[in-house]
């Protein structure tokens, strides 16, 4: 170091190695746990994203303008099939598939329960959902399907069928004519969500379209987009490619599961609050330290203005001992949050009556930190920016001092 | 060794410890900045959570509906009519009449199948006696359109102002409900709406639609069997007295569950918020015991030659780590004082509801409503007050252990 | 530029009720390359003088010049420039940053002026050299004896070539061996620099060397002479 005022900086702090270290400790600390608690935040958001949307929802849908809000069957996206090939041809994509959905009474030989009934491209929607690859008994649905159904798990115990009986649906079709049908069980799939599992039956888009006399209109087109962070890319694409055609909207998760956002908000601002109580005590540790190693310091910071140093010059040095100790802080606490918080990527972790809490937010039970660079940083850059800042009423005070007084002070 | 002068009185030394402690009056006013947000933290932020998860209790086991529940063996798996049971009676009823029981009520629950003329919806068919499902409920008070039910027989049905929008429908108009009865017959009627009720979790009011009890017998053509008996005791969190009360008169042939057995949810997330308060109060109290053991080093070390000074006249050791601890000690309690009296200042005003209903959803997600209740728990707080007492004072016994080995000699030529 | 002239300094310093004069309409003039010597007993105004010109200090009703300058009309910031560049101080006590070593107590102060490494570190060497403390470099403070650390601050005054040295009562914590090299080290500067110092000192052999004597008493000057100093003993000292 040829700079002689980071040397003095640097040797000021080790004036008094205890108080340092102990300061750098609060640091340390702070640091590893909000590595520690962020990738965790991370890793249980995205998990619950991935898994809440891969189930079903997808990252975007396409619908008639109301439909969310309002599922009437009248509110259709006409010629869907057309329209899903166009779209992935155009995206050069396969992770795009058409659906449309009614209500049934659907019955078998001893039990009969309303729920919605799910017209789906085979051939499609395993790459939008993971339901088709959860089917534990029997088979998906297939290209040539025609009145076979594949429900699951839950609602087959209920309706007490198995794989080969036969349900029948009743419902209204799209003019509000009767529907009806009589499908073949061909698959039963479980989901671990006993949500979906209870109200879930599936059946081709074409036999769908036929019984509840949708013609070739369909209720949404599904998309799943590669990672999450280009969601926002590919439905700017959609909204491109669908310009033009009448009340069609593009919606993304964000829309289409509000509650998952807000849930996720929720959690952030709980965790956020807890995060800023501890930055702010780490800063007052520093300024504590700060303070005192600046009034204990008045005769010499005293002398070196006699000596033409300006309270800028001063307050530089009090700063830059903040910042060697926030980056001491910052470096170590790193590393050992990153230890830990690697370690536990590995193995996992669970604690008691997280299986229940997992249960409930489509969560494994086993949590996995997401270690990243953001969730490495995030939390110990802003406890170094507090540190900073709480180091700027310390030096300030310099701007009040007078060379003689200062000299004078014991 | 003449011990006897530094034999101080207790009082003495309180105000010793006391002046020493403003010495640098702006080292312990960080202090106890930093002390008072602390304990300030620990206690408002647990009163939050407290708040957060009582209020999904209340609404858990208030979807239930019931504290403790009887039904049917294959009920809770397959919710079907044919699990119906018989209406309780002699010993099962004596126990239910009993004074001890708060209130209960039995009703039926069965799948069904709503349509107006626009639309139709699966739901959740209620079979209720008004007056005993409204003390277990309060559904009456929920109504805001038309009226709720009356008596056993009323041949209105109430639904959710959500489905009413669903529907198409709205009060006054004919709705078609649609069941099976148990021999597996299409069971069909006809009702008139005649309330309209909103819930806090509005994904309720889609699904829960309220008949008669009476009525619903008729229609099913179960004489009087219902699907479940519903009891609620005083407070749900007690009610393993009740709980075994009942449990002893009811017929072996029911299942009889309590709200912690019908919801495992519900149950852990009570318990983790117990493991999750503590965690939180002991990580703010590390996270400020860095800032506490330097505060008390850098006050010995500027006072290390006094402290030499007094221990070369003969003052023991003992003495010294006494005085340290005991300024540690009114340290920690001013802090507490002026934490504890800023969280009361902040969450008491809080209590009669946070609106945060712009994360509504989401909450709804993990079962909680729009309106937060702070809930300050004296046992929380006396937590959180021992935590930083004990905690803080054996911390501080690291300053004083060094204050009382310091060298007399070395302290004293010390500058 | 370091003719200076003070005309009716006045300084007053409040205390409680009381007004202490610390300066009573001085006026006084120094052109460079002088050595002046302040005298007077403790308490008589030296040290307020040596501020005041410095301008370390605020004051009352004055006018000081220094060259074309009005120090007393400077702002702070311009004031600690003038310093950092124009004056050196050497203190009573010895006023070293306490984690520095010897050069880079030199040192320290050319960084500030914004000189290059390289340079810096040659000059710091020159000076503690004809300081004598050649081999010492790179000892802290606290590794330095009472004279060698005045010496330390004498080095850092003087590195920068400033045209004035101020220094207040710097032999206070020496031995008379020790002081009077110190002494000879200001003359020697003072004759082949041509750098002014003035110096303020109620001891009788510091006097001797000046070549002008000033006489204060209660903030006033009551005496200023020319004399001829004692003679240098022109020895590379080492030892103190
Ligand atoms: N900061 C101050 N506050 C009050 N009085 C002061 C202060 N500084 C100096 N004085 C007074 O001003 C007078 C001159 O002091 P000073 O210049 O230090 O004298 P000298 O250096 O000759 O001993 C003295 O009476 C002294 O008590
Ligand atoms: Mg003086």
């Amino acid at each position: 170091m040829s700079n002689i005022a980071l040397r003095l900086a640097w040797r000021n702090l080790w004036r008094y190695p205890r108080r340092t270290w102990l300061t750098v400790g609060a640091m340390i600390f702070s640091n590893s746990l909000l590595v520690f608690s962020i990738s965790l935040q991370f890793g249980s958001y995205e998990m619950m994203i991935n898994n809440t949307l891969q189930a079903f929802t997808g990252h975007i849908q396409v619908q008639r303008e109301g439909y969310l809000d309002d599922p009437k069957m009248r509110y259709v996206l006409p010629d869907i099939t057309a329209m899903a090939d166009r779209l992935r041809s155009s995206l050069d994509s396969n992770q795009i598939a058409a659906r449309a959905a009614g209500f049934a009474l659907v019955s078998s030989n001893d039990r009969s329960y309303g729920l919605q009934i799910l017209g789906v491209e085979p051939e499609f929607e395993p790459f939008v959902s993971t339901i088709p690859g959860l089917i534990k008994q029997g088979r998906y649905l297939d290209k040539d399907s025609d009145e076979e159904i594949v429900i699951g798990s839950v609602l087959a115990r209920n309706l007490k069928v198995k794989l080969g009986d036969e349900v029948t649906f009743l419902g209204s079709g799209r003019d509000d004519s009767f529907a009806a049908g009589v499908a073949r069980v061909v698959g039963i799939f479980e989901t671990g969500s006993a949500d979906l599992d209870r109200s879930m039956a599936q059946v081709s888009l074409a036999y769908f379209q036929d019984a509840f006399t949708m013609g070739g209109s369909g209720h949404s087109i599904t998309l799943r987009a590669a990672t999450i962070d280009e969601v926002p890319m590919l439905k700017q694409r959609v909204k491109t490619l669908i310009a033009g055609r009448d009340k069609l909207v593009v919606l993304d998760w964000e829309v289409l599961q509000p509650g998952l956002k807000q849930a996720i908000q929720a959690d952030m601002t709980s965790a956020w609050f807890m995060y800023g109580v501890l930055i702010i005590l780490v800063a007052f540790s520093v300024l504590n330290t700060q303070l005192m190693s600046v009034l204990e310091r008045t005769r010499e910071f005293g002398t070196m203005m006699a000596l033409g140093l300006k309270p800028s010059n001063l307050a530089r040095l009090v700063m830059t001992e903040t910042f060697m100790m926030a980056s001491l802080g910052l470096a170590i606490g790193v590393f050992i949050g990153y230890l830990i918080t690697a370690y536990l990527s590995v193995v996992g972790f669970s604690y008691p009556g997280m299986e229940e809490m997992a249960d409930k937010f489509n969560l494994p039970d086993r949590m996995y930190p997401n270690v990243s660079l953001l969730s490495l940083t995030l939390g110990p850059g802003i406890v170094a920016i507090g540190c900073l800042l709480a180091a700027i009423y310390p030096a300030l005070r310099l701007y009040l001092l007078l060379p003689i007084e200062a000299m004078r002070a014991v | 060794m003449n011990t006897g002068v530094f034999n101080i009185p207790f009082k003495a030394m309180l105000t010793l410890s006391w002046r020493n402690l403003w010495r640098n009056y702006r080292r312990t006013l960080i202090m106890l900045a930093a002390i008072s947000m602390a304990v300030w933290a620990m206690i408002f932020m647990t009163a939050i959570m407290r708040g957060m998860v009582d209020d999904m209790l209340h609404q858990g086991v208030a979807n239930l509906p019931g504290h403790i529940q009887i039904h049917h063996p294959g009920f809770r798996d397959d919710p079907s009519v044919v699990n119906s049971i018989d209406a309780p009676g002699g010993e099962l009823l004596a126990a239910l009449n009993d004074s001890q029981t708060k209130s209960w009520t039995s009703r039926i629950k069965v799948p069904a199948v709503i349509s107006s003329e626009r639309d139709t919806r699966g739901i959740s068919l209620l079979g209720v006696e008004p007056e005993s499902e409204n003390r277990i409920t309060g559904i009456a008070e929920q109504v805001v359109e038309g009226r709720f039910l009356e008596g056993d027989d009323d041949r209105g049905v109430v639904i959710g102002l959500k489905l009413a929008e669903r529907l198409e429908t709205r009060l006054g108009k004919r709705v078609v409900i649609m069941s099976q009865d148990p021999d597996n017959n299409i069971a069909d009627r006809g009702f008139r709406i005649v309330g309209l009720y909103k819930a806090r979790l509005e994904a309720l009011e889609e699904v829960n639609v309220y008949a008669a009890r009476g009525t619903l017998q008729k229609l099913l053509k179960i004489g009087d069997q219902v699907s479940e008996i519903a009891i609620i005791d005083k407070d749900f969190r007690d009610i393993e007295s009740l709980y075994a009360k009942i449990k002893a008169a009811t017929p072996d042939n029911l299942e009889i569950r309590a709200w912690y057995e019908l919801d495992s949810y519900l149950s852990s997330m009570l318990n983790v918020m117990d493991g999750f308060v503590l965690i939180w109060i002991i990580i703010i109290f590390l996270a400020l015991s860095f800032g506490l053991v330097n505060t008390l080093m850098m006050a010995v070390f500027e006072r290390r030659r006094e402290i030499g000074l007094i221990q070369a006249l003969g003052m023991r050791p003992g003495m010294i780590v006494y005085q340290i601890l005991l300024e540690s000690l009114l340290l920690l309690l001013i802090g507490l004082s002026i934490g504890n009296a800023l969280a009361l200042a902040t969450v008491l005003p809080l209590e009669s509801g946070l609106d945060i209903s712009s994360v509504a959803e989401g909450l709804a997600m993990i079962g909680a409503g729009s309106v937060l209740y702070p809930n300050l728990r004296l046992d929380d707080m006396i937590l959180a007050n021992v935590v930083v007492i004990m905690l803080g004072t054996l911390t501080s016994i690291l300053p004083a252990w060094h204050a009382a080995r310091l060298d007399p000699v070395q302290a004293i030529n010390s500058t | 530029m370091s003719a200076i002239h003070c005309m009716q300094l006045c300084k007053t310093f409040k205390q409680g009720d009381e007004t202490i004069t610390g300066l009573d309409h001085v006026d006084i003039s120094i052109e460079v390359g002088e050595f002046v010597c302040l005298s007077g007993p403790s308490g008589s105004g030296k040290t307020t003088l040596l501020n005041a010109i410095g301008g370390l200090d605020t004051h009352d009703s004055v006018e000081i010049h220094m060259g074309n300058i009005r120090i007393d009309q400077l702002d702070k910031g311009s004031l600690a420039d003038m310093r950092l560049h124009n004056i050196g101080f050497v203190f009573q006590a010895y006023n070293l940053i306490p984690v520095l070593s010897a050069q880079e107590n030199v040192e320290f102060v050319m960084q500030m002026q914004g000189i290059v490494a390289h340079e810096r570190a040659r000059h710091a060497r020159e000076i503690l050299k004809e300081v004598g403390l050649e081999g010492m470099e790179d000892r802290r403070p606290a590794q330095l004896s009472g004279g060698q650390q005045q010496r330390v601050a004498v080095a850092r005054a003087i590195v920068s070539q400033p045209q004035l040295v101020l220094a207040d009562e710097p032999t206070a914590n020496l031995d008379s061996v020790t002081a009077s090299h110190l002494m000879n080290l200001f003359s020697r500067l003072n004759q082949h620099h041509h750098i002014t110092f003035i110096i303020a000192t109620h001891d009788k052999r510091v006097m001797g060397y000046a070549k002008r004597l000033i006489k204060m008493r209660d903030g006033k000057i009551i005496g200023d002479e020319k004399q001829t100093p004692v003679a240098i003993e022109d020895v590379a000292d080492s030892s103190g």
